[in-house]
């Protein structure tokens, strides 16, 4: 192995030294947990269990695996991470665009698109909760009532409530997509675009062959950005359906399981049922965004 | 004639996208204003008659008293507003310092293997926090944090160092080597390089990776009405989540307001760095 360049002729161990406080801190907190669900997923721990957990193997895995809502649950959060996802970069690139150009105004309109992600999630959540679902009777409250058994209706049951975590989502994630792609774009150099309109014929057309391409990587990243809020928007689906689980995503479902019937086994077993999808979709944006270099150190 | 139009349409846009930004806070504001007759019978879109009871409660403090046919429960607002501050500052101070020195190392040092360890960093980032909670409060009461902010602190700290780190040492990366060198051949020492020449020169960095912090911290309740039961070492979001979803609810949204704005104005102050960090970090690739 060629000698790593070093400032200073310093060794790997100042290196190492000096990562130290993020690693241990980071794995420190998060090494025990994950070991733990992990475990636990393979014993049958739960609050009515006598003595300590007791190792059955895959059991609850292979429970999991037979029950219908396990598999409804994987299709609401494939789809809520989709959704929010498309939506979410759909409005990013649109708004980062939007305020891309010098205008009037805009800075103004800046610190308005910032404001959703910058503003403390707890009062926004409660915000579209009274919103769609006014708690009281308020002014509005048959409106929303009749918009949601509208919806319902016509959807299914718990349409309405999985439409307002979307919207909340998309509303929230989709102000800091934004920021975030206009970083991105202010990232590419100028004479790039220049050239796109000179070459290319129409603005759709440079949109398609110059802009979103040259975003991909900045896109990457800020989908990596939103994963753990499609798997565990805990926070949000209970503030906005009131704590009921009407949809299950996975990992609402889990917690749902674990705290409400002490079944701390099989949650944890939902709990971990999407890390395989994770680890995919993982090596994929990695790719994407953070190819790596040439000439490695 | 085109042109005009063209610059009406972007018009028309941005207020659009401002409008739809805003929209959900001016209104909840505006319900947290209502008395609880205009509640009922007034527009949902504005407030006649301003009524600020909602807020005032919160500085009443003392007992849980009677209002109307609520009873409204004890809120040490004025305490908790100083335990989210330090929360906040600790989480901020403990990030950013673990997390400069970490990308210092990536970015710059780079040991072997440097490649892998960032990616390692960054993938933690996608570990919902809120479904670990059971082992991470065995984690807690086996440090004895039980109750204590450092929790908190400590579990903030995990979920912004990942991106902090990652924007940090893709820009000490690509910062040109040369800066760095023309200090140690002045006779400067690694450590004074860093701290009067990089560090200075990664201010917009820095600025973003803390209000990335601050958006963190800033959005969970979850975590923090798990983690603080205690009335008086919670903070605002951990005392306001723990309320009934009821009709104290208004008093939470003043509360989280209140305790908000300050924190919107940071936000606001930096949020052209934020994007001049952003970009820095990203210059040639994320």
């Amino acid at each position: 192995m060629s000698a790593p360049r070093v400032v200073g002729g310093r060794s790997p161990v100042v290196a190492y030294a000096l990562m130290a406080p993020a690693l241990v801190l980071v794995l420190g907190v998060l090494a025990y947990p994950i070991a733990w669900e992990a475990w636990i997923s393979l014993t049958n721990f739960s609050s009515r269990a006598e003595g300590g957990p007791v190792f059955v193997g895959l059991a609850n895995y292979r429970n999991m695996v037979r029950e219908a809502i396990f598999w409804r649950g994987v299709g609401i959060t494939v789809a809520y991470f989709a959704i929010t996802t498309i939506a979410k970069l759909g409005l990013g690139v649109a708004m980062a665009l939007l305020l891309a150009k010098p205008s009037r105004g805009r800075a103004l309109v800046f610190l308005a698109v910032f404001l959703p992600w910058a503003y403390p999630g707890g009062v926004t959540v409660i915000a579209w909760y009274w919103m769609l679902n006014p708690p009281l009777i308020t002014s509005y409250s048959v409106l929303a009532g009749n918009l949601k058994y509208a919806v319902d209706g016509w959807l299914g049951g718990g349409a309405y409530a999985f439409a307002s975590v979307v919207l909340f989502n998309i509303w929230r994630g989709g102000s800091f997509t934004a920021i975030f792609l206009l970083a991105g774009l202010n990232a590419i150099p100028t004479e790039l675009f220049e050239f796109a309109e000179l070459e290319t014929r129409s603005p759709w057309q440079r949109f398609c062959r110059v802009t979103l391409p040259l975003l991909k990587p900045y896109m990457a990243l800020a989908v990596f950005l939103s994963f753990t809020t499609a798997f565990a928007d805990l926070a949000n689906v209970w503030m906005l359906t009131g704590g009921r689980i009407i949809f299950p995503v996975l990992g609402t479902y889990a917690y749902w399981l674990g705290i409400r019937s002490g079944q701390f086994a099989e949650a944890a077993a939902y709990s971990l049922s999407l890390v395989p999808l994770l680890v995919a979709a993982l090596v994929v944006l990695f790719r994407w965004f953070d190819p790596r270099p040439e000439e490695a150190a | 004639m085109t042109r005009r139009r063209r610059r009406w349409r972007h018009g028309l846009l941005l207020t659009l996208a401002a409008i739809y930004s805003v929209f959900p806070i001016y209104f909840i504001t505006v319900q947290s204003l209502k008395t609880a007759q205009e509640d009922v019978f007034g527009s949902p879109w504005y407030v006649a008659r301003p009524s600020f009871e909602n807020y005032t409660e919160l500085f009443e403090g003392g007992e849980a008293r009677v209002r109307g046919y609520v009873i409204v429960p004890r809120v040490p607002f004025l305490q908790w507003v100083g335990n989210s501050l330090s929360v906040l500052l600790l989480t901020l101070g403990l990030t950013l310092v673990a997390g400069v020195l970490a990308a210092y190392a990536l970015g710059r040092l780079q040991p072997p293997g440097w490649w892998w360890w960032r990616r390692v960093l960054f993938a933690t980032y996608v570990i919902p926090h809120t479904i670990l909670f059971i082992p991470i409060y065995q984690v807690v009461i086996a440090l004895g944090l039980d109750n204590e902010h450092l929790a908190l602190v400590l579990i903030y700290s995990t979920m912004a160092l990942p991106f902090c780190v990652w924007i940090l040492s893709a820009f000490y990366r690509h910062l040109p080597r040369e800066i760095e060198d023309s200090a140690l051949i002045e006779g400067a020492t690694p450590a004074t390089a860093f701290v009067r020449i990089m560090l200075p020169m990664s201010r917009n960095v820095l600025v973003a990776a803390g209000l990335f912090t601050i958006g963190t911290v800033g959005n969970d309740f979850m975590l923090a009405s798990i983690f603080l039961l205690d009335p008086e070492k919670q903070t605002v979001a951990a005392g306001l989540g723990v309320m009934d979803v009821s009709l104290a609810e208004l008093l939470a949204v003043a509360g989280v307001n209140l305790a908000a704005i300050p924190v919107a104005l940071v936000c606001a102050a930096f949020a052209r760095d934020y994007v001049r960090g952003l970009t820095a970090a990203m210059v040639e690739g994320a």
